[in-house]
């Protein structure tokens, strides 16, 4: 189990994170849902170091970690098969990290795109680069900061489809934040809800707990809408829009 | 109307011939060899140039400071720049030096390095104080430059610092300089021409620029410029050969790798 006990943070007078404790099950995939700039990238930059946090204790968190970022973050001048071995060298020797490389393009169906370089690739492929990084290099822990934001409903699927097998593959700890209630049900083991500035941890959710995802859904929803009702300002925009 | 159909290639030669003949005009109209010398006057000068058999010396010797100073400027350019971005210190140290080296008048520079250093040396020195700053700063806006998420993807990913060095920073201060290489290498042929005017080594072009210039053998001068262009001109595909034929094996035919 990974922990963090405690963790504050704030910019200025702005108490961006309050007092945060979570426990992270090993081998579970843990979605981060909240309101829009309640500081779930900052939480998200702390757990990975970086971004310093003020108070608070990271406890198993401070071995090598893979973060999946919203956008793709590939060298350009590096097609894929050497910006998936750049995070490895110095990991493993070159036959392994090769070996490795074939092994994981080939089960995302990229193995014939792999002298490809980046502006080659659609935005959809790239972002399984992504993630097929984070997943090829030696982790226990997965970050995610959106990752499926700005992919279309076709590649979204297909995306969380590999995501879910190399999952399975890889047995490694997810913890992912994302807007979308029916991604964090289709991926995740957990869920945890965010309060607004200064964020809290308002629930938790175990998913194994629930067997009708519909009411699920509509109980995590309500959440959420909650506060968004509770906020004039983003009530009006909501009314408005 | 004609003319603006041309292509940029016969544009440039008709600019070329253009030259030439007005040359030709002018120096017929002049009539003075010493003012402007005759087309054939000056391969004359040329061939007497080409056939003097410490010509190979000499050229040699001025390609060979050009292109020593260049890579001593290119390197610690480099150098200095990946440094100056590392740390603040340094990059404050340097802001002044390099304003200082780019503001002051080149011939100031030229008589302290007369006054200072060798012969041999000064040229070299010449052609440094040029091009140092133009590559530094080069090198400098093109880290700069560098997208700061993929620093952070390799933060994250815990990539080592010479990896980083070697398989980002490097890379990307390479395509800025492919930018300016080229022009770069003319600058400091020139300024090390400049160099070798005043401190006169004993194989130079510079010198034998000025020893034509002290007998008035205007021919003479005018054939050593047209030296001088013919080897801007073979530094000019030189660079362009290099850098096309990185570029290609790096992005053009990713096939091949």
């Amino acid at each position: 189990m990974y922990k963090i006990e405690k963790i504050s943070k704030s910019y200025g007078k702005l108490r961006v994170l309050d007092n945060i404790s979570l426990e992270f099950p090993k081998g579970k995939t843990t979605c981060i849902l909240g309101p829009s700039g309640c500081g779930k990238t900052t939480f998200l930059n702390i757990l990975a170091g970086l971004t310093p946090k003020d108070s608070g204790k990271l406890c198993g968190l401070e071995e090598d970690i893979s973060y999946i970022f919203q956008e793709d973050r590939l060298i350009p001048w590096k097609n894929l098969r050497e910006n998936l071995e750049f995070v490895l060298k110095g990991k493993m020797d070159k036959t392994r990290a090769q070996d490795l490389i074939n092994e994981y393009l080939k089960l995302v169906d990229l193995e014939e795109y792999k002298y490809y370089y980046p502006k080659e690739l659609s935005g959809g492929m790239r972002q399984r680069v992504n993630i097929l990084r984070a997943f090829i290099y030696p982790s226990k822990v997965i970050i995610m900061d959106e990752p499926f934001k700005s992919l279309d409903i076709n590649h979204k699927k297909v995306l969380m489809d590999f995501f879910i097998s190399l999952r399975e593959k890889g047995n490694k700890t997810c913890i992912m934040v994302t807007h979308d209630i029916d991604e964090a049900i289709t991926l995740g083991h957990r869920i945890v809800i965010f309060s607004d500035k200064p964020t809290r941890v308002k629930r938790i959710v175990d998913i194994e707990n629930y067997r009708d995802k519909i009411k699920l859904k509509e109980e995590i929803s309500g959440e959420l809408k909650k506060w968004d009702d509770s906020h004039p300002i983003r009530y009006l925009y909501l009314k408005t829009f | 109307m004609k003319i603006f159909t041309l292509k940029d290639r016969e544009l440039s030669l008709a600019s070329k011939l253009l030259i030439i003949v007005l040359w030709i005009v002018l120096s017929r109209l002049i009539d003075n060899e010493i003012i402007l010398p005759t087309l054939s006057s000056t391969v004359n000068g040329l061939g007497k140039i080409i056939s003097n058999p410490e010509f190979f010396n000499i050229l040699g010797f001025s390609i060979l400071r050009s292109l020593l100073g260049f890579i001593v400027s290119l390197t610690i350019a480099i150098i200095m720049g990946i440094l100056a971005r590392l740390s603040k210190v340094l990059y404050s140290l340097m802001l002044p030096i390099v304003r200082f080296l780019s503001s002051t008048p080149t011939i100031a520079i030229i008589i302290l390095a007369l006054i200072w250093l060798n012969n041999e040396i000064v040229p070299l020195f010449v052609g440094f104080i040029m091009v140092f700053p133009i590559l530094y700063e080069t090198v400098l806006k093109s880290i700069l430059n560098i997208d700061t998420k993929i620093l952070e993807m390799a933060r994250v990913y815990r990539v080592s610092k010479l990896n980083i060095i070697r398989e980002i920073y490097l890379p990307s201060i390479f395509i800025g300089l492919c930018n300016i290489l080229s022009s770069a290498m003319a600058i400091n042929l020139k300024m090390v021409i400049a160099g070798e005017v005043l401190s006169q080594p004993k194989y130079a072009i510079g010198t034998n620029l000025q020893i034509k210039k002290i007998y008035l053998n205007t021919s003479g001068v005018f054939a050593w410029i047209i030296i001088i262009l013919a080897i801007g001109k073979l530094y000019e595909y030189l660079m362009k050969g290099i850098v096309t034929c990185i570029k290609s094996r790096r992005y053009l035919n990713p096939m091949e790798n």
